[in-house]
């Protein structure tokens, strides 16, 4: 266990461990767009950036991203430094210059004080940010269906060679986690149609209710040994079966009571 | 797990007092959650059966966890869901047997019963004490081999 102190308050934590997670512990509210606790950090959307020193550093200090720098012993940290947040304000700017007609950037950028950019809007962006948060939680979900491809200008997110990703089972763990909302999904009449990629929707056998899609059912069944009947009733329906069956057994105790 | 989390159908009258005390106890932002415990008559006359998650040993939903957001809590005995490592892919909630792993549409959450991390605001509540969070005794009487 390091000590260090945020915000003028001396806090514990395991050595070794980020920034972020410490000050999130601290119930600090510093944002982040590319940060998810299940993946691996990536320092992609800077807004992080916090304002560390220590003691023997006499008055100098730096400003590192919080997702991706060690917590140690004697380290000072500062999270809404004038600097700091001078430093988020730009990078709210930039991100607003970029994606001008996101929702969530917006509402962002509007927090900081930004209501319109400073610099040259770009008409035809799209919401992406390129933070990579999507292909990682995929990699980390073991089906590396998607990727970043291009370089600069020309940089996205997108499948193999732009055709319908032959790994992807259709979970959705991308598109639910996409700081933006710009991964697009649509789900209708028993079909669910993600990356181009057309996948059958489990339908319940009691309810008609659609849960996953049976491709990631499937999947599921051969890595982690779950029977298939399991995905063929919804919850709703699961907890009915379950109730009767229990019905049924307290009703034996009471005929056997009386 | 010095406690035992104890579920007497018998005793339920279907006031659902345990549905409104998981709620409030798992409000977000003022917002109530999800229930986590549903009771539920199952087709019976004057039955009621509080479906509740049943803390499986070896659980379905652990199992379809890709990214071991599911762990059990040694403490408590409960199967605890890390909502800042759960990715919502729903394999859980499509998984689990008993249904006991739930959406909170209004949260936007995967949700399930952590016995409220070691004291159950349900058993509090409930006034005919179907629900019971009752301390494990030591085991008075011999077993005869």
């Amino acid at each position: 266990m390091v000590n260090l102190t945020i915000n003028g308050k001396v806090v514990q934590a395991e050595e070794g461990e980020v920034l972020l997670s410490v000050i999130r512990r601290e119930k600090i509210d510093v944002p982040a767009l590319c940060h998810h606790e299940a993946v691996e950090a990536f320092g992609a959307c800077r807004l992080c950036v916090v304002e560390i020193t220590r003691q023997e550093w006499d008055g100098w200090c730096d400003y590192v991203t919080s997702c991706l720098y060690p917590a140690s012993d004697g380290l000072i940290v500062n999270t809404h430094a004038a600097k700091v947040n001078d430093l988020r304000k730009t990078i709210v700017d930039l991100f607003l210059a970029r994606h001008p007609k996101c929702p969530e950037i917006i509402e962002l950028a509007a927090e900081y004080g930004v209501y319109s950019t400073t610099y040259q809007t770009v008409v035809d962006g799209d919401n992406c940010i390129l933070c990579g948060l999507c292909t990682r939680i995929c990699d980390r979900m073991g089906f590396h269906a998607i990727s970043t491809v291009g370089r600069g200008h020309g940089k996205e997110v997108s499948p193999p060679l732009h055709k319908a990703p032959p790994d992807c089972t259709g979970c959705l763990a991308c598109a639910q986690n996409c700081p933006t909302s710009f991964i697009e999904y649509s789900a209708a009449k028993g079909f669910l149609t993600i990356w181009d990629k057309k996948f059958e929707l489990l339908k319940c056998s009691g309810c008609g209710k659609e849960t996953i899609t049976k491709v990631f059912a499937e999947h599921l069944c051969q890595e982690r040994k779950i029977p298939f009947e399991y995905f063929q009733i919804c919850d709703e329906c699961h907890r009915k079966q379950l109730a009767a069956t229990m019905g049924e057994i307290t009703s034996w105790d009471r005929e056997a009571a009386s | 797990m010095k406690n035992r989390f104890i579920v007497n159908p018998d005793l339920c009258t279907g006031c659902r007092t345990c549905e409104l005390a998981c709620s409030f106890t798992h409000a977000i932002e003022g917002l109530r959650g999800q229930t986590r415990i549903y009771p539920l008559d199952g087709g019976f006359k004057d039955l009621w059966i509080p479906v509740v998650c049943l803390q499986c040993d070896d659980a379905a939903c652990v199992k379809s966890c890709l990214v071991d957001a599911l762990r059990r809590n040694s403490e408590t005995g409960a199967i605890d869901l890390n909502q800042e490592v759960c990715v919502k892919c729903m394999a859980c909630v499509a998984a689990c047997p008993f249904g006991c792993s739930v959406v909170d549409q209004q949260h936007k959450l995967v949700v399930k019963c952590d016995l409220c991390g070691g004291d159950p605001a349900c058993a509090h509540f409930c006034p005919t004490k179907a629900l019971k969070w009752n301390p494990i005794e030591p085991q008075t009487r011999k077993v005869a081999v």
